[in-house]
């Protein structure tokens, strides 16, 4: 087996806990295959989500962050996910514009009830990374 | 030009005489030739060390913000009913005035703590550009005549005229007459070229991918992390900075190009909304970083995107810190197409 075959992307998935993580949870529960590339980290929004832990994250070695959280309207503490919608509408564009891939920092919305949409996001966004290959930009080799 | 350091003078004189501010913040004549230095003056006679030329390139929000908060810590042991406060005059340009703008809504200080004496301008010049001129060579003796800058050095005389030596961020400043001001000074300059703001930036979105990134890594490479850009930028005034928090470490130390590159992107990000273009981060560098080409791609998206221009009024408040709920979405992945509209 060849070195690029072993290779499996790595992806950060920064959810928020009311929607996107009961949206997994129920994946779970309904028993939804969907490839085991993802880590999930759990933030109580995502309007709490630093733009830093993106950033972070890929210098760390993810090949591709996930950032997902309820829909725009549905947000648990009201607005966080539009104030999200802002910050992460600038810092994809920016990332993109230093010349990181727009593929490697995806965001999206998913709702407590689309344990489907989860796993097709999952589905999705792993098929992308791994299009992409390995992360080499801004990864630390230390 | 000198009719302006004539009434700066004057309205100084006559603010700090009827005690209106405590210090006022301006420009005095630097120790070095073709140099000016950020003076504080506290007497009515010390009026006259003010200057206001083509070398003033400081952006002196910094420094209003620095002695509003130096003063107020100083004050914290006071008893409420008896802390005094400390009015700041302070001498300023457009960019200058946007930062304040920018302090203001960030609730750094209020309205009445600062007096503005606006100044109209025609943009400053490039200490590297006169330098580059003049072949590297120290400048022995300068003057400046007018839109001509006489420099003396040991090669002999020779004459630059200013257009010539303009820093790019003035030479399409939008907004090079003050925003807010208690005194205005001279008449309101003629515009700069605002239409070509953004060419350099649209010029590099056209780049393939692996060439930005590849100017990025390179303009990052030559950074040493003197954090010079960060001394010197008015929006940043953070106690801690994030650089310097250590739990969690936010950035490496290590000699490793990424966390360099990390640094990076993060002090440039914290800028959306909040760079006023005024050219001190790059003007500090002493590597020569071209910061500006990334900050200005942030003003431009944050106009593009939410109709922003950091600072250009008291009402706009900074775009990261409102929200509507039909802002643009274009960037959010649907599964359902298999990618986002953009």
């Amino acid at each position: 087996m060849s070195e690029n075959e072993a290779w499996e992307p790595k992806i950060v998935a920064i959810v928020c806990n009311w929607c996107t993580y009961a949206g997994a949870d129920l994946a779970g529960i309904s028993r939804i295959q969907y490839p085991p590339n993802v880590r999930i980290i759990r933030t109580p929004c995502t309007g709490r989500i630093n733009p830093f832990y993106i950033v972070k994250a890929l210098q760390q070695g993810a090949d591709g962050v996930l950032v997902s959280g309820c829909h725009p309207g549905e947000c648990h503490y009201l607005t966080g996910n539009l104030s999200a919608r802002r910050k992460f509408a600038m810092l994809k564009r920016f990332l993109n514009y230093l010349g990181l891939e727009a593929d490697r920092t995806i965001f999206t919305w998913v709702s407590a009830s689309e344990g489907e949409r989860f796993a097709n996001v999952i589905r999705g966004v792993t098929e992308k990374v791994r299009k992409l290959g390995p992360a080499t930009k801004l990864v630390k080799s230390l | 030009m000198e009719n302006i350091e004539k009434k700066m003078r004057e309205e100084a004189r006559r603010l700090l005489e009827e005690k209106r501010v405590d210090v006022l913040i301006g420009y005095e004549a630097g120790t070095l030739p073709l140099t000016a230095t950020p003076c504080f003056i506290t007497a009515p006679e010390e009026a006259e060390r003010l200057v206001w030329n083509r070398f003033c390139n400081h952006n002196l929000a910094k420094y209003v913000h620095d002695v509003i908060s130096q003063h107020r810590n100083s004050q914290k042991r006071v008893k409420p009913e008896d802390r005094k406060k400390k009015v700041v005059g302070v001498v300023a340009r457009g960019c200058t005035t946007r930062s304040i703008v920018i302090h203001l809504q960030e609730r750094q200080y209020g309205r009445d703590e600062v007096v503005i004496i606006g100044v109209p301008c025609t943009g400053y010049a490039d200490r590297r550009k006169v330098s580059q001129a003049l072949g590297g060579e120290a400048v022995l003796e300068g003057a400046l005549e007018g839109d001509v800058i006489r420099a003396v050095t040991e090669g002999g005389e020779k004459k630059i005229a200013v257009a010539d030596v303009l820093a790019d961020n003035c030479r399409t400043c939008r907004f090079n007459n003050p925003i807010i001001s208690d005194v205005m000074v001279g008449e309101a300059a003629p515009p700069m070229n605002p239409e070509a703001e953004y060419d350099e930036v649209t010029a590099f979105e056209n780049l393939p991918i692996e060439e930005r990134w590849a100017y990025f890594v390179k303009e990052m490479g030559k950074c040493i992390r003197c954090y010079a850009c960060r001394q010197a930028c008015p929006s940043c005034y953070c106690p801690v900075c994030f650089v310097e928090q250590s739990r969690p470490a936010w950035v490496g130390i290590s000699d490793d190009p990424s966390d360099t590159q990390v640094f990076q992107i993060m002090r440039l990000y914290h800028m959306v909304g909040r760079c006023v273009d005024c050219g001190s981060c790059v003007s500090v560098c002493p590597m020569g970083v071209d910061l500006r080409k990334f900050l200005k791609k942030l003003d431009k998206d944050a106009f593009e995107l939410f109709q922003n221009r950091a600072g250009s009024s008291l009402e706009d408040l900074p775009p990261l810190s409102r929200h509507r709920e039909n802002d643009n979405e274009d960037f959010i992945y649907h599964p359902e197409i298999g990618g986002h509209n953009t």
